[in-house]
């Protein structure tokens, strides 16, 4: 088990290496010149080959990936071209909103979802499924920020129940901190509920039509505890696969997300970075999310070894 | 009273092809201690009563209707909550399959002490000691490793005693098993049956035993009843079943039984039924055997026989039944009584 992770963690460094070298061409090669969008609309010719050399980016290509790279390893992002400051600290600055934004609404998405889609299962073929499964289609295709709005508009707007935006610190106290989280992980979750509560069905109905199930009602046990012990536990290993591969669909929803309900995190920085053409930050970013995407996959690769005995690494 | 009693048991499943009459007012009777086998083919509605004593036919598209009196209460008109508390507690299961019936991912331990911890309220240690004296009980090597080991981990032969230690666990006074040595090797399976004739044998449990094989049958039963297209066909003590079966179809059965000659040498040829089980779908008038039977006449075509006595304690649906070795004069009179 060990030796297991020590090597799946091993294996993460060429992905990353593979993510940094496409997340750095990518920008290179994209059109918009940011030393033209630095210097102004009156700038000369003159004024943005200056900028350009003054930020290095005359330079050959190989030769700014190499020092790139370099400094990352040592744990410098760069620095912002339009802010000036250093990466870390805008980061730093940036994450809290989005990391509660992100664990919340996986938390609150699971506990919605999964009992959802047993219960979807278990009546499977019912009114109460394909009510389940509506609300999952519907989920699944209004976008983030079209439920977003509507929600704001009822439950802020109207109702006055909860702010309409922004983001207060977990430092100012856990229940503001969770009463502006509510909306926008709501809105975030949806697709993410939809998706897990899907595969959950499928995946639950299956399993109910094994002959350990049958043995489990057999044994005179209630529906409840049939479904949740016997039946969820063997469906565990496809449902946190998704959760692993939905958590992309998550990072990508935050974009959006806090720009709704303007929470100042990483997904505002980003859009930030990209409308100014900030390379070193969208690049520094696109890593981070891709580095987070990978080790919650690593996650569930190991959780998988808590509910099926049968695998073993 | 017996313990277990069926009466006019009727079951009915909705199919796409229309209402399909998986069993078909089917009535039998065992007592505490007595073995009952039910015989058939797949699909002559076994594993149907089976399900429908315990309560566990598919919701909305089965419908059973008739008696099916434990000890005196009608399952049938019990709650599930109810059956709750008698499923694995007084009448318990053991399945066909020990490969597909266990859970794959809790531990035999768990699987074994849920039933206990459901019906006798023990608390965890005195579970887990119960476990371990079922595991034994079913003589299972090595039973303090096995109780943390999961079902992979264990063979075929093993997990069925697995099975055996689950169902007995709560020491039921009916056993049901669904073909259990169905799926064992050879070796194997003479043990499992040893091991349950032993252990009901020590307890007085009832037990119907559902299978296709007639060796099992000899080794295990006292009373057959012999199931053809969801109707019970046949029914007599073992030892008369075996030397003069009444009914076509049950010789046609105990002819397709592979049998050791004289001297061990190549066996006799072994004959088929010809013909399938028929669709359970059409609505009955004629013999449901007729097609295939080779002592069809007529009569066997416009209406089903009705069940009645053919011997000493012996019932068959049959109009022209096999002939009794040696009792074979008073058959033909009762027949010409039948058609008068």
């Amino acid at each position: 088990m060990l030796r297991y992770m020590v090597r799946r963690i091993l294996a993460t460094i060429p992905v990353m290496v593979v993510v940094a070298i496409f997340v750095f061409s990518l920008l290179y090669f994209a059109p918009g010149d940011p030393a033209a969008i630095i210097a102004g609309d009156q700038a000369t010719a003159e004024d943005i080959a200056l900028i350009r050399e003054s930020l290095g980016l005359d330079r050959p290509f190989l030769v700014r990936f190499g020092e790139w790279s370099w400094n990352i390893l040592n744990g410098d992002l760069g620095t912002s071209i339009f802010t000036g400051l250093p990466i870390t600290h805008l980061i730093a600055q940036r994450i809290e909103p989005t990391l509660s934004l992100t664990v919340l609404t996986l938390v609150f998405a699971i506990l919605v979802a999964v009992p959802l889609g047993v219960l979807a299962a278990w009546k499977a073929g019912t009114w109460v499924d394909s009510a389940v499964m509506i609300f999952a289609v519907l989920g699944f295709s209004v976008p983030i920020f079209v439920v977003g709005y509507i929600l704001a508009w009822l439950m802020a707007l109207q109702l006055g129940w909860l702010p309409v935006q922004g983001y207060r610190s977990i430092g100012d106290g856990l229940w503001p901190w969770f009463r502006s989280l509510i909306l926008p992980s709501i809105s975030l979750g949806c697709v993410y509920i939809a998706l897990i509560a899907r595969i959950t069905r499928s995946t639950v109905v299956e399993v109910l039509r094994q002959d350990y199930i049958r043995t489990a009602r057999a044994k005179g046990l209630a529906q409840m505890p049939t479904l949740f012990i016997h039946g969820l536990r063997n469906a565990a290993v496809p449902i946190v696969t998704v959760i692993g591969i939905g958590f992309a669909m998550l990072i990508s929803g935050t974009v959006v997300t806090e720009s709704v309900f303007a929470l100042p995190g990483l997904g505002r920085l980003t859009i930030d970075a990209i409308l100014h053409r900030d390379y070193p930050v969208i690049q520094a970013l696109v890593l981070i999310f891709s580095f987070a995407y990978v080790l919650v996959n690593l996650a569930v690769d190991l959780a998988y070894t808590l509910f099926d005995p049968r695998i073993r690494y | 009273m017996s313990l277990l009693e069926i009466e006019g048991l009727r079951v009915q499943f909705r199919t796409a092809t229309g209402v399909s009459r998986a069993v078909d007012g089917l009535s039998l009777s065992v007592d505490a201690g007595q073995v009952l086998a039910i015989v058939g083919e797949s699909g002559c509605g076994k594993s149907v009563t089976a399900m429908a004593i315990l309560g566990l036919l598919p919701e909305g598209i089965s419908r059973a209707d008739g008696t099916i009196r434990f000890e005196g209460r009608d399952l049938l008109a019990l709650t599930d909550r109810e059956m709750q508390k008698i499923r694995g507690k007084a009448v318990s299961m053991v399945f066909q399959e020990p490969m597909t019936s266990l859970n794959p991912v809790l531990t035999v331990g768990r699987q074994i002490g849920e039933t206990l911890r459901l019906h006798e309220g023990l608390g965890r240690r005195a579970t887990e000691a119960r476990a371990l004296e079922m595991l034994r009980l079913v003589g299972i090597p090595e039973p303090e490793r096995r109780l943390k080991q999961y079902p992979h981990e264990l063979s075929g032969g093993m997990r069925q005693r697995v099975m055996i230690a689950m169902a007995l666990a709560c020491n039921p006074r009916l056993l049901i098993a669904d073909e259990p040595t169905t799926a064992l090797d050879v070796t194997v399976q003479a043990q499992i049956l040893d091991l349950m004739r032993d252990l009901i044998g020590r307890t007085g449990t009832g037990m119907v035993l559902i299978t296709h094989d007639f060796g099992v049958v000899a080794e295990m039963a006292q009373r057959v009843v012999v199931m053809y297209a969801g109707r019970k066909v046949e029914e007599a003590p073992v030892r008369d079943l075996f030397a003069a079966p009444r009914h076509p179809y049950t010789r046609a059965l105990l002819d397709s039984m592979p049998r050791l000659t004289e001297g061990g040498e190549a066996p006799e040829e072994l004959t088929e039924i010809p013909g399938v089980v028929p669709a359970l779908t059409e609505p009955v008038r004629a013999c449901t055997f007729e097609p295939r039977c080779p002592r069809a006449s007529d009569q066997c075509r416009t209406l089903y026989p009705p069940f009645r006595e053919c011997g000493d304690d012996h019932m068959v649906a049959c109009w022209n039944p096999e002939p009794q070795p040696d009792a074979a004069v008073a058959e033909p009179r009762r027949q010409g009584e039948m058609k008068a």
